[in-house]
């Protein structure tokens, strides 16, 4: 199975930027951050000791309509959990996130938005990690489908996801606690924790924290789950932008 | 970039002669603004025909057009400018006073990607006159042939539209949208329709191929800015250019040198030899970048017959 690309910082004007592409549902997300920013319009913010999370999905070829709203609520409720908005420099400023689809096929209207879901928590995050926004963990997220004959499939395609008797999006923390579940369709509870085990699995592989937190690092079982994903994404970009450090030493 | 006080386009508002510094205040959006001495050491360079990265006054900066994996996705840098345009197309009712006709958009929006100074979801002066211009020179210009995107009169018609994303925002947008549109036009390929008994069937791109739009003429828009006193004009100016200049000059030109749009919104007057003169260096410029475009679209056209082939070879040895 061919696993998701990733490439950190690509755009010039926006303080961090990413974009992720995901080959088996097609989809090309790029990403933008905008951190801390002033607001003009929220300056009297409901919360003003914390910084306002503030998330736009931009459709490839149509106008943003209800589903871009929806999914736009989840992303901002995950994300404004995640953002330390608390940090020096961030209360009553903004986090500005900007999500392109910019590539693959589109959301149709009345199609479940699941389906982009994990493509753009990803971008988000690898965006968010870009601009140097302090973030209390980082997470992972994935999309399974459940077909009427309870088989379940991964990565589901917009196409999979209108014969599948049910949805779930569901994203971990690092650290292997539940962030988001949000499902689609008709299941039961057996179904659904086979469905959470088998996410756990895609987003943390093999090593699940031990009781004291930490995480057995293995190189190999690194690049078969979304985790290590993330973090290697990360680590890439690091190594090339300190190269003329390494290269000094 | 137009430097008129508080007045919003459309409105045309009497030019009140700016001089030196004096324009410090005015902004086209929210770009942080140029410090006096940026200013004028833009402006002083360029009464020595000295431009920021060292180009000619009428040169524009490198161009570089890249296709995405699906008919009509282009991506087109123009110096630091990014921008993104998709081209889709859907079978919709056409609209009642014009029966055989087809529809055609063009959407631009601005989002906080291109440049921290737009807000999401809320439109500006720039992005309204970009989508202004870009509606004369493509949409009003027939450049698609409209009439060949209808497919039974007064009942079902293709609506083409056209999606611009602005990644990166550095200076003359409206160009690099417009060459990036009449590019993916080119580019695209709208699925075959065809009417059986009445009945509209669309095939699917595996089962026909596709068809190319009909494009009638290649308009692009050029613009120019105007610095001192109209005295000192350019073409393709970056974004700090812009923040510096007083007035642009927008025109819509074609190969064949038929104007289809000539605008002088706001700021210093130009001399009306000036524009002629400049007619001509855009009608030159015009020529050059459909050269370009038509052969970056020739380069990913062989490549896509080859991997076609290559595809077409690999099903055989499946079988």
């Amino acid at each position: 199975m061919v696993g998701p690309t990733a490439s950190i910082s690509n755009l010039n004007r926006a303080d961090g930027s990413a974009s992720f592409k995901c080959p088996t549902t097609g989809y090309d997300v790029l990403g933008a951050v905008n951190a801390p920013i002033e607001l003009p319009t929220r300056r009297d913010a409901l919360k003003p000791e914390e910084a306002t999370v503030e998330v736009f999905v931009k459709p490839g070829t149509t106008t943003a309509g209800v589903g871009e709203r929806y999914i736009e609520g989840i992303l901002r409720s995950v994300l404004g959990k995640v953002v330390l908005g608390r940090e020096k420099g961030f209360p009553r400023r903004g986090v500005v996130i900007t999500l392109a689809i910019v590539g693959g096929g589109n959301v149709e209207r009345g199609d479940s938005y699941l389906t982009i879901l994990p493509a753009l928590l990803h971008t988000s995050l690898l965006a968010l990690l870009s601009a140097s926004v302090p973030l209390s963990m980082t997470f992972a997220a994935t999309t399974l489908g459940v077909t009427i004959s309870n088989e379940i499939i991964r990565d589901v395609s917009p196409r999979g996801a209108k014969a599948a008797a049910s949805l779930h999006a569901l994203a971990f923390s690092s650290k292997g606690h539940l962030l988001l579940n949000e499902s689609q369709g008709r299941f039961d509870f057996e179904i659904w924790e086979a469905v959470r085990e088998q996410a756990l699995f895609i987003c943390q592989g093999a090593a699940v924290p031990s009781a004291d937190g930490d995480v057995a690092m293995d190189e190999e079982a690194d690049r078969t789950h979304l985790d290590g994903f993330i973090r290697e994404t990360v680590e890439d970009q690091i190594h090339s932008e300190y190269n003329w450090k390494v290269d000094s030493v | 970039m137009r430097p008129v006080g508080k007045a919003k386009w459309p409105k045309k508002v009497d030019f009140a002669p700016l001089t030196g510094a004096g324009f410090a205040s005015i902004t086209m959006s929210k770009e942080h603004p140029l410090s006096n001495p940026e200013r004028d050491f833009i402006l002083d360079a360029l009464r020595q025909n000295v431009r920021l990265d060292g180009r000619e006054v009428d040169q524009f900066r490198p161009l570089n057009i890249a296709f995405g994996d699906e008919y009509g996705h282009v991506k087109l840098q123009l110096g630091k400018t990014n921008i993104v345009v998709r081209i889709s197309a859907e079978v919709t009712k056409p609209h009642e006073d014009r029966p055989f006709d087809g529809l055609f958009n063009i959407n631009l929006e601005l989002s906080a990607m291109g440049s921290p100074a737009f807000e999401n979801g809320r439109s500006s002066d720039l992005e309204a006159n970009s989508t202004h211009i870009l509606d004369s020179v493509i949409r009003h210009s027939n450049a698609l042939d409209t009439e060949s995107l209808c497919i039974i009169q007064g009942v079902s018609c293709w609506s083409i539209r056209a999606d611009v994303h602005v990644l990166d925002y550095d200076g003359n947008l409206t160009d690099a949208a417009c060459i990036a549109i009449m590019t993916a036009l080119q580019h695209f390929r709208r699925p075959d329709a065809v009417v059986k008994e009445g009945q509209v069937i669309v095939y699917g791109v595996e089962d026909r191929v596709p068809v190319a739009l009909n494009i009638t003429h290649k308009p692009l828009s050029v613009t120019f800015q105007t610095f001192n006193d109209g005295t000192h004009i350019i073409l393709d100016a970056s974004r700090r250019e812009e923040l510096a200049s007083e007035g642009e000059l927008v025109i819509g030109i074609n190969n064949a040198g038929d104007m289809c749009f000539l605008s002088k919104f706001s700021g210093a007057p130009v001399d009306a030899l000036a524009i002629v003169n400049k007619t001509t260096v855009a009608l030159e410029r015009v020529k050059e970048i459909n050269a370009l475009v038509d052969k970056a679209l020739k380069a990913d056209l062989a490549q896509r017959s080859k991997q076609g082939m290559a595809d077409e070879s690999r099903a055989e040895n499946d079988r």
